[in-house]
């Protein structure tokens, strides 16, 4: 192996991993939220994937329904709880929001704006999955245990996966790139649409640290991950909290499902395997700390990329058997002295 | 007819698949339950009991498939020695397995035996001593007598044995001196490692005994399907498993059953029923499935076996009368000497140089403000957790530092502040938790039944603490159904199961009507007269005052004053600590 | 779900189970992996149920199709299901190797024909008493990656890098392929593996490159197989890239662009169908399978997977009216006729080839059944 394999082999892992650290960060953010392990990530990602690349054919995706079904029975079962002027934002949310996006999509998909608003479309469509899920798996299930919160992941993530077959068919698709350009370096070659991934990772991140660091929504979002009971007591809603943490992971899967469209073919059930990758991360950020999660993601990225060239054969093996050392350090170095849970 | 429902049940495994009339598919789909409801049971144990989650069980039933698969395929091994080696190779891996990943607490574990579970799959696929991707088929079928279990009906009395032997084993195993440390795992492993539980082990039991019963299961996978692959095997499937168990109710082991036998059968109405509803454009099966999955969450959060039976009843325990050996009669003298001891928590100094000493026979107060570090000098003291400075001697031996089921071992026995009594066991089953290293049964002999003498002679013991402490008629109750008093009073009764020779007691007057009061201060001093070292952390003032010979006065993490109570009392420093921080 | 719904539910299965009374059907039942890891092979292949026809030799004729999730123990039970449950005389499925594999003990325990609509050699040979009811529609793998390996010599490339799926059609081409190489004088430089949802296979990309090969095999179904060879063009790649016939699509085109041009590829004839010589029989039953698949499901949509479950039925087809002799449908004599038909299948023509059975050979196809074919113009052009 020689340099320019190294450099390459580095640039491809960097840039899957910086993919795997936006849904790291999802994940990290809605668990210490919600404690909740949020298995249907992977889901946002390739729905968002596959938006983007139909609306790159100038015909309105069928994920539409989703959007617009999705929302209805988010309202349906939020809505016996509420009343009112809480009915009334319900109601925008879940029912005139996809409704708007709905007619805004027919409206422009035909027209073959490019990709920034084919993007920012895909986005509007996938992200508010997330808090519709939310609203419909999970708030009934608040203050069960982190177990069953898995099991109801399990669940979100079967019907999502079965939906996203109907709306998308088994085969793959790639979006349009946001950028034909090609940076050399030495004799290295640079795609834009790498820089885009990993500037946006990095946008992204810097979003998110002064979002929780500076506003008052970060400060209530901080404070529920740190204590829910005390969070509750100073007037911060748990179930408020949830949404916003919902959002945000609608948010940043959407994306990074955009981003990874151009470069490779994205599968209906792809986002599975992401989002695992996500997980190994994760873990070993110990579900808690992000820049750990987010450096962790990298090197996950790398380690395949890696694993890939010397013994493709066994590179799932590899990366889903590194972390276990990882984690094995991390808790022989924090001993548990208090129970659990 | 109570009494014979295993002949029953047994009657109907031979019998029921030939009922003239039963469609033979319904046999096939009752084959698909057990195998996967023998898999849930060892969830139940493990995770719905132990609180561990693990997204491997598949993979350990992949051990044992493949296992019997290469024996019987490629060295002409009998099918049936197929099984001792299923069960060794699925309990070896998870021996293996659990030694590295097992450190690894709550959802950390949950995420370490999924990364298993993916590199296994991979593994499976990859190796050619396990027949890569496309797997191994031809697998002899099981043979007795020169019968052939090829039909399904034949396997059913199998399978039917197997499952009813698995929970049969995984009862006894329960209701053993082992399970009881499995049982107090979730939400109580400091008190169980306080009484002598070695916690590791018990977590490794669980994790190996649910990986034996995975292995059970890919026994008799591979001899009756005849062929194995790495699906079966996969993530997806033990996520199956894991499912079935939480929605059949995963702390109690019919819910294993009930779970499997729900989930097959929807799963297979589904797929006939969707159709008609719907047509046959889409594969709507599965998201009606998960959507299914999480309403019934939402309506039975802790499964749906606790919404059949509401109540189970007490399990009854043989009260045995044979006396327990009893550790020697402490020594007057020094029965606890405490120097220097230290203790920080980040930029906070817990404890800092504490020093004081206790005699056997005698009793002292250790009193002090809210935060005045008292509970965490309990803590160091029993071996919970570790000082970072100071010695701790235990009848003149030094025990700086030693774990807390070592402590335990030397006579140390405790309450806690924040009572610690597991929830899911009656009050004996919990005070005998106290007597753990009074018995010695292994897990084994529990399992078989072998422990029957033993466990007789620790609950007569149990009984005996819980009529001293006077609570012998609420034995059978649920532990935490008591009023929160008593549930201290049974924390004291499963500390004097131990048969300690140094007692701490965490506030145990706490929550405690006058005359209970007088009672329990009546044991206490009954107990020192016989020998016993008794050190109190207290807030009835009136209480201790009456009942300590001494008293040691804590504040910020240091001793303030010692002495006897009148003389405390008059202590400028201890008004000082009490008034400054009370007002 | 609304009452009325469910009374219609419950009316219609009464209604089945006193229906049973009258003549007996002739019952096809299906388990294809119409979700799950190979979705893209079953989906077609339940679409192409739609197309069959309703009656055979004057008999009725009942489909009933399950999905087994690309599961092999799923495959297995509903295997037993079709049988136990709904009575059939044949099977057919499932999408995979291991599951169709897996299905071959039930078929031979309970005297039923089955049909397999996966790839591999070994479903079928060696021929043994459990393989006796066991049958396949597709081309044997090894068939064709002998005319690959043919092409190759005949091309005149030494030396070929291969890639494939890190599951079993993977395996089974490399098993396949690695002989066949050999006879043909084709050195294999290296062997690497990618998972079907891979997003990047740049690792085995850059391996394969520096092994200097001639030519790059991939071994994939369906668009997953664009990734590896997207890749290696963009790395600068220049020679021959071969594809199995697993990629005989219109989405592989959709996804592949033009980096996919000049792809070579053994495939069953009805890919090029309209390029077919009309002396050939195979083109009129496989244009008329396509014009019908597009009219259902939309134009462009036929594959090569939907055709394979479609041959399973021609070939019961053929099969029927001996069957018919030896007993009436629902009968063990029918069942054991139906298979004792299917193996004496001559000359039979498919959308895939043409299929003379024996009772060694229960696939049956020769050479007219793969054809080699290339991408001109993001179209499939048949090469002479």
């Amino acid at each position: 192996m020689d340099l320019s394999i190294l450099l390459i082999l580095l640039q491809d892992g960097i840039v899957n991993g910086a993919v795997y650290a936006l849904v790291a960060l999802c994940l990290v953010l809605v668990f210490a939220v919600t404690r909740i392990i949020l298995i249907p990530q992977g889901e946002f990602v390739s729905f968002a994937a596959l938006t983007y690349a139909v609306l790159d054919t100038g015909v309105a995706p069928a994920s539409l329904y989703l959007l617009c079904g999705l929302g209805a029975a988010a309202f349906l079962r939020s809505c016996w709880t509420r009343r009112g002027s809480e009915l009334l934002w319900l109601a925008l949310e879940t029912l005139i929001l996809p409704a708007i996006v709905t007619l805004i999509t027919i409206w422009l998909a035909p027209l073959h704006l490019g990709v920034a608003v084919q993007a920012i479309l895909a986005i509007a469509i996938t992200a508010p999955l997330a808090p519709y899920l939310y609203r419909l798996a999970y708030q009934p299930l608040a203050e069960a245990s982190v177990l069953v919160l898995l099991i109801a992941s399990v669940g979100a993530h079967l019907a999502l996966g079965g939906i996203g077959l109907l709306v998308f068919g088994p085969e793959g698709s790639r979006g349009p790139a946001f950028t034909s350009a090609i940076f050399h370096l030495g004799d290295q070659t640079i795609s834009g649409q790498s820089l885009w991934i990993v500037a946006l990772t990095a946008a992204s991140l810097t979003g998110l640290y002064l979002f929780f660091e500076f506003t008052l929504l970060g400060a209530a979002l901080r404070a529920t991950a740190v204590n829910r009971l005390g969070a509750r007591l100073v007037g911060i809603r748990t179930s408020q909290s949830g949404l916003i943490a919902f959002t945000l992971a609608g948010l940043l899967g959407a994306l990074s499902g955009v981003l990874i469209a151009p470069l490779t073919t994205i599968y209906y059930d792809g986002g599975f395997l992401i989002g695992l990758k996500g997980f190994v991360a994760a873990i070993i950020g110990a579900l808690a700390s992000t820049p750990i999660a987010v450096v962790a993601a990298l090197g996950v990225g790398v380690v395949e990329s890696f694993s890939s060239f010397w013994a493709s054969a066994f590179k799932e093996v590899i990366v889903f058997t590194l972390i276990i050392p990882v984690l094995l350090w991390r808790s022989l170095r924090h001993q548990t002295t208090e129970d659990e849970e | 007819m109570i009494r014979f429902w295993p002949v029953l049940v047994i009657i109907a495994a031979f019998g029921l698949p030939w009922l003239p009339g039963l469609p033979l598919f319904w046999v096939t789909l009752g084959n698909e339950i057990g195998i996967a409801a023998i898999v849930a049971t060892g969830l139940v144990i493990l995770t719905g009991i132990g609180g561990m989650t693990s997204f491997a069980q598949a993979s350990f039933m992949g051990f044992g498939a493949y296992a019997t698969a290469i024996l019987s395929t490629r060295y002409g091994v009998s099918p049936w020695l197929g099984l001792p080696a299923a069960l060794l190779a699925s309990g070896i891996a998870a021996l293996a397995i659990g030694a590295i990943t097992l450190r690894l607490r709550a959802h950390y574990l949950a995420l370490g035996t999924l990364a298993w579970s993916v590199s296994l799959y991979y593994l499976f696929g990859t190796l050619d001593l396990v027949g890569r991707n496309d797997g191994i088929s031809s697998i002899p079928p099981l043979q007795l007598a020169g019968v052939k279990f090829v039909d399904v009906r034949q396997s059913f009395t199998l399978i039917a044995l197997a499952l009813l032997a698995s929970l049969w084993a995984s009862r006894n195993l329960l209701d053993s001196r082992w399970g009881r440390a499995i049982r107090a795992l979730r939400g109580g492993s400091v008190a169980a490692a306080s009484f002598g539980v070695n916690i590791a082990a018990a977590r490794m039991l669980a994790f190996v005994y649910a990986a034996v019963l995975a292995g059970l299961a890919g026994w008799l996978f591979a001899h009756l399907q005849r062929a194995v692959n790495p699906t079966p095997f996969g993530l997806n499937a033990s996520i199956e498993y894991l499912l079935m168990t939480v929605i059949g109710g995963a702390a109690q082991l019919p819910g294993a059953l009930l779970g499997a036998g729900l989930v097959v059968i929807v799963n297979d109405r589904l797929q006939d029923w969707l159709p008609l509803l719907l047509g046959h454009a889409g594969n709507f099966e599965v998201i009606v499935f998960g959507l299914l999955l999480v309403l019934v969450l939402q309506f039975a959060p802790s499964g749906l076996w606790p919404l059949i039976a509401r109540r189970t009843a007490a399990t009854r325990h043989t009260i045995g009368t044979i006396a327990l050996p009893k550790r020697a009669t402490p020594a007057p003298g020094p029965a606890l000497e405490v120097s220097g001891l230290r203790k920080r928590f980040g930029g906070l100094v817990a404890v800092a140089d504490l020093t004081f000493s206790l005699s056997a026979r005698e009793i002292i107060g250790l009193i002090g403000p809210n935060g005045a570090g008292k509970s965490t000098s309990f803590n160091l003291l029993t071996g919970v957790t570790k000082p970072d400075a100071g010695t701790v001697r235990l009848a003149g031996r030094d025990v700086t530092g030693l774990s807390a089921p070592a402590m335990a071992r030397l006579g140390v026995a405790r309450s806690f502040q924040h009572v610690k009594l597991a929830a899911s066991m009656s009050v004996i089953e919990n005070v005998v938790l106290g007597a753990h290293l009074r018995g010695n049964a292994s897990p084994i002999a529990g399992v078989f039944r072998q422990d029957r003498a033993e466990e007789a002679a620790l609950f007569g013991e149990a009984m005996r603490q819980l009529e001293r402490v006077g609570l012998a008629e609420l034995a059978d109750r649920p532990a935490t159904s008591l009023a929160l008093g008593q549930q201290r009073i049974v924390e004291i009764a499963r500390a004097l199961c131990l048969d300690p020779s140094l007692l701490l007691l965490d506030e145990p007057a706490a929550g405690l009507r006058h005359a209970e009061k007088q009672a329990l201060a009546e044991l206490l001093r009954k107990l020192a007269a016989e020998g016993m070292a008794i050190l109190l952390v207290e807030h009835d003032m009136e209480f201790v005052m009456n009942l300590a010979a001494r008293l040691v006065v804590m504040d910020f993490g240091t001793r303030i004053a010692e002495g006897p109570p009148a003389e405390v009392r008059r202590n400028p420093a201890v008004i000082e600590a009490y008034l400054g921080s009370a007002a | 779900m609304p009452l009325s719904r469910i009374l219609g539910v419950l009316t219609v299965s009464a209604l089945a189970l006193t229906g049973a009374a009258n003549a007996e059907p002739i019952r096809i039942g299906l388990t294809l992996s119409a979700t799950g890891p190979a979705a893209s092979l079953g989906i077609p292949q339940r679409n192409s149920v739609a197309l069959m026809p309703k009656q055979m030799s004057g008999q009725d004729v009942e489909y009933i199709v399950l999905d087994d999730a690309s599961d092999a123990s799923k495959a297995v039970a509903n295997a037993r299901k079709l049988i136990d449950e709904n009575k059939v005389d044949v099977l057919i499925g499932s999408s995979t190797t291991p599951a169709a594999l897996a299905m071959i003990d039930v078929a031979a325990e309970k005297h039923v024909p089955m049909i397999a609509l996966a790839a591999s050699a070994a479903i079928i040979t060696p021929m043994d008493d459990r393989k006796h009811w066991a049958f396949k529609s597709p081309q044997n793998d090894s068939l064709m990656a002998e005319a690959i390996a043919a092409h190759m010599e005949k091309a005149g490339v030494k030396s070929v890098a291969f890639i494939g799926f890190n599951d079993a059609y993977g395996d089974g081409w490399l098993a396949e392929f690695t002989p066949a190489a050999a006879r043909h004088h084709v050195t294999i430089t290296t062997t690497e593996k990618y998972a079907r949802p891979d997003t990047s296979v740049t690792g085995q990309v850059l391996k394969m490159i520096a092994s200097k090969p001639e030519a790059v095999l991939v071994a994939g179904a369906g668009t997953p197989a664009a990734l590896p060879q997207k890749t290696l063009r963009e790395r600068g790649f220049t020679g021959v890239i071969y594809q199995t016939h697993g990629v005989a699509n219109n989405d592989f085109l959709r996804v592949g662009g033009k980096d996919v041009e000049g792809t070579i590829l053994p495939s069953g004839p009805i890919l090029v169908a309209a390029q077919l010589p009309d002396s050939n029989p195979i083109k009129a039953v496989a244009l008329d399978y396509i014009t019908r698949y597009d009219a259902a499901n939309g134009a462009g949509s036929v594959n090569n997977f939907g055709a394979h479950a479609y041959d399973a039925m021609l070939m019961i087809q053929g099969a029927v009216p001996a069957a018919l002799a030896a007993g009436k449908p629902g009968t063990p004599e029918f069942r054991a006729g139906l298979r004792a038909g299917l193996e004496g299948l001559h000359n039979v023509t498919l959308d895939h080839g043409v299929t003379t059975m024996s009772p060694t050979d229960h696939n049956g196809f020769d050479e007219r059944a793969r054809v080699m074919v290339t991408v001109k113009d993001g179209h499939w052009a048949l090469l002479p």
